[in-house]
């Protein structure tokens, strides 16, 4: 992944599981410094041995933190559905954004299809646009020396951001020297930011996802559109955020409020994290991944819902205070949350449910900052306004700009044949082949929403935007295990929802029809 | 030091770990708290914190540990993190110099944002990387010395005097919590300021005092 090492990489170990993080002592003559740092090899994890890690879907390791339990599945049929859905919004993005953002809303809400994640989180928070709109610029910062300050200060995280992830496992990995490009590059892009500590998990879940260049224009998005001011240099914006939170859980949860007000408990004990981290380190994997996708969508209020659901069912009723005698026992509450609270549907349908507005948001916002001006004077950081998600981001773009092209992931050979596509004539063998599936899918009833084979071929030569490369999600480290299994199991069942699945004929005018589950 | 159940004891000593980032605060918590200790500990972000209960004589005494992220622009929100401690931990990496030169300006943060009676140990972390050491230990010490500050050298990783560290600050923070009492002409004259509200435990514990020296 990281063709391009910028200088002041980190540098890669000098035997395997070199401990330090500062330079000196990874240079020749101080081996010395070196072996005795190896000697003090050993966390307790390391000490019990990994012997045979397994990996959860979300490539965590089992046993570990963040490794989750057996997690509903959805049906393999509405996976391929909504894929085929996602697929076109991508290839016609702009048009959706302009006429059917709601539609987008409700995917978002549905949960994106994990093999088009990435992709959908670059559309959504225009980061993809950045790219576009500033070609190079991130190879330039990668290969510039970097504020050594900083680096100093980065390379002391890399080590600790989901280290059992198997992305991030490895010290001097290339999960952990894309974290460091990624992160230096911001310091560069924005040197009177700097680095602030939250960032680093923010970037290794955008980089579980997409390749370094993408992450780093979604992490500029999110610092500069979506959470503007969380990570500068006086953390004004969060504890304004802290402020704004506390002031809505009165009315969603008057029982919980009264509490925290009684036990005198600064909302910065318990929410920073949360927020800062947007919940990547909070909640189960499978919650964090539902939540940023309706956070790329629809902003920070996403973000005020999930803290006020928590707060509500962790410190709403009666009951649930009596374990909360003191600040230091309501504190813990907060955060040993129990996991049905935070467990995807639930958390998600309470979220979706939670009548919190953006109005509300940002009339509390001019609230308590008349407060802070008040008592504590004039903010430093940024008065840019924040922006709510993809639609406000898309239209505060100045002038006009290309349209968004897609751009696979995959490059095949330009010879190689392709499904379904204008491409080469099919041999003999192979149009048997698709007739059969047809007529199995046919015959299995699976074919009211699909179009017909010669529809999906006349899609294709007309040039219809939707290489089927896209399907296939280019990190094969990430491979939606679900893919994989219908694969072995079915070969002929999956090649025929390929096919005519990702050249869907929506169109914008269709009457949507809603998925068959939720 | 002998250990209590969690429920009983007499007092709640609240204190923090501070120092710049990376020095080992957080597993100093762990390991004085669970005795665990790990490479890959999460950066800290917002407020982390744990608790011990041990014996001091016949007193049983509730220690809350708190612990926070080290990097400067942190130093924003941490009022919150200061109320109400009675003791602190000012780590520095004794095998990164720069960690110990800005010593003097955590000291200032503590005593700008803490009561001016609090408790403060200067410690040393990773004495067990004997090779990288970078500050000596009596100029450390002398500096301690010099600022009214009790001084040890610890090692998280192999356990060296974690237990001494916190056990001092406690027994430091119980001698002045009980010449406190001796001096003040009713036993109930302890001082609750109000950031304790709420650290009482309730019925059905032991009756326990929270101190704001």
């Amino acid at each position: 992944m990281a063709k391009s090492r910028g200088e002041n990489g980190p540098r890669a170990p000098a035997a395997e599981g070199s401990l330090s993080g500062t330079r000196e002592s990874l240079t020749p003559g101080s081996d010395a410094a070196a072996a005795d740092e190896l000697s003090s090899l050993g966390s307790d994890s390391e000490a019990n041995g990994f012997a045979e890690r397994r990996i959860d879907k979300f490539g965590f390791i089992v046993g570990s933190q963040g490794a989750e339990g057996a997690l509903e599945e959805i049906p393999l049929e509405v996976l391929r559905q909504r894929e085929s859905k996602w697929l076109d919004m991508l290839n016609n993005w702009d048009k959706w954004m302009a006429k059917k953002h709601k539609k987008i809303r409700l995917r978002c809400q549905k949960g994106i299809p994990p093999s088009l994640r990435g992709r959908a989180w670059q559309y959504l928070s225009g980061g993809k646009v950045k790219l576009q709109q500033n070609p190079g610029k991130f190879d330039e910062l990668d290969m510039s020396p970097g504020d050594p300050k900083w680096l100093d200060v980065i390379e002391r995280d890399l080590h600790r951001q989901f280290p059992f992830h198997e992305m991030f496992v490895s010290r001097g990995g290339h999960g952990q020297q894309d974290l460091f490009r990624v992160l230096k590059a911001y310091t560069l892009y924005r040197p009177e930011e700097g680095y602030c500590q939250a960032q680093a998990p923010i970037a290794a879940v955008l980089l579980m996802h997409m390749p370094a260049e993408q992450a780093f224009w979604c992490l500029v998005q999110i610092c500069e559109k979506y959470l503007p001011g969380y990570y500068s240099e006086k953390l004004e914006a969060i504890q304004l955020d802290g402020e704004i939170l506390f002031s809505l859980l009165q009315k969603v949860s008057p029982v919980a409020h009264k509490h925290l007000s009684r036990q005198k408990i600064d909302p910065l004990l318990y929410m920073t994290e949360w927020f800062m981290c947007a919940f990547a380190r909070t909640l189960p994997w499978s919650s964090v991944l539902r939540v940023w996708d309706m956070f790329f969508c629809e902003g920070v209020k996403i973000i005020f819902r999930v803290g006020l659901v928590l707060l509500k069912h962790a410190l709403g009723s009666p009951e649930k205070l009596k374990a909360c005698q003191g600040q230091y026992e309501t504190i813990e509450q907060l955060r040993s949350l129990s996991p049905k609270i935070m467990q995807e549907a639930f958390l998600v349908q309470e979220v979706v449910e939670l009548p919190v507005t953006e109005r509300q948001i940002e009339r509390e916002h001019l609230i308590q900052l008349r407060r802070w001006q008040e008592t504590r004077g004039e903010l430093q950081c940024c008065s840019l306004p924040r922006l709510h998600g993809a639609k406000a981001i898309l239209e505060a773009e100045p002038g006009p700009r290309p349209t968004l092209q897609p751009s696979p992931s995959i490059r095949l050979p330009p010879d190689a044949p392709l499904p379904g596509s204008k491409g080469k004539p099919k041999t003999p063998k192979q149009s048997q082949k698709e007739k059969e599936q047809w007529e199995q899918a046919k015959a299995s009833g699976q074919l009211d929403k699909l179009p017909t084979p010669s529809q999906a071929k006349g899609a294709a030569a007309a040039g219809d935007a939707c290489p089927p490369q896209d399907v296939l999600p280019r990190d094969a480290a990430h491979q939606d295990p679900a893919l994989q299994d219908s694969a072995s199991q079915d070969p002929a069942h999956h090649r025929s929802q390929d096919s005519v699945h990702h050249c869907s004929q929506e169109s914008l005018t269709s009457q949507e029809s809603e998925d068959t589950y939720l | 030091m002998g250990n209590r159940t969690e429920e009983d004891y007499n007092f709640v000593f609240k204190v923090v770990l501070i120092g710049e980032s990376g020095v080992g605060k957080t597993n100093l918590l762990s390991r004085f708290t669970r005795n665990e200790f790990s490479h890959d500990s999460r950066t800290t972000i917002g407020v982390e914190f744990s608790t011990r209960t041990v014996m001091l004589g016949t007193a049983a005494i509730k220690a809350q540990i708190w612990d926070t992220a080290g990097l400067e622009r942190y130093r924003a929100i941490t009022s919150a993190y200061y109320r109400g401690a009675v003791g602190a931990l000012l780590v520095f990496d004794l095998t990164k110099h720069q960690t110990y030169a800005v010593v003097e300006r955590w000291l200032k943060e503590l005593y700008d944002h803490a009561e001016a009676t609090i408790v403060v140990m200067l410690v040393g972390n990773k004495s067990d990387l004997h090779q990288a050491r970078e500050v000596p230990t009596e100029e450390a010490r002398m500096f301690a010395e010099n600022n009214g500050l009790l001084f040890l050298e610890t090692s998280a990783l192999d356990s060296t005097n974690v237990e001494l560290a916190f056990e001092t600050v406690l027994k430091e923070i119980f001698t002045k919590v009980s010449k406190q009492r001796q001096n003040s002409t009713r036993t109930n004259a302890i001082a609750l300021g109000s950031a304790q509200a709420g650290q009482e435990p309730g019925a059905g514990q032991k009756r326990a005092c929270c101190i704001s020296l």
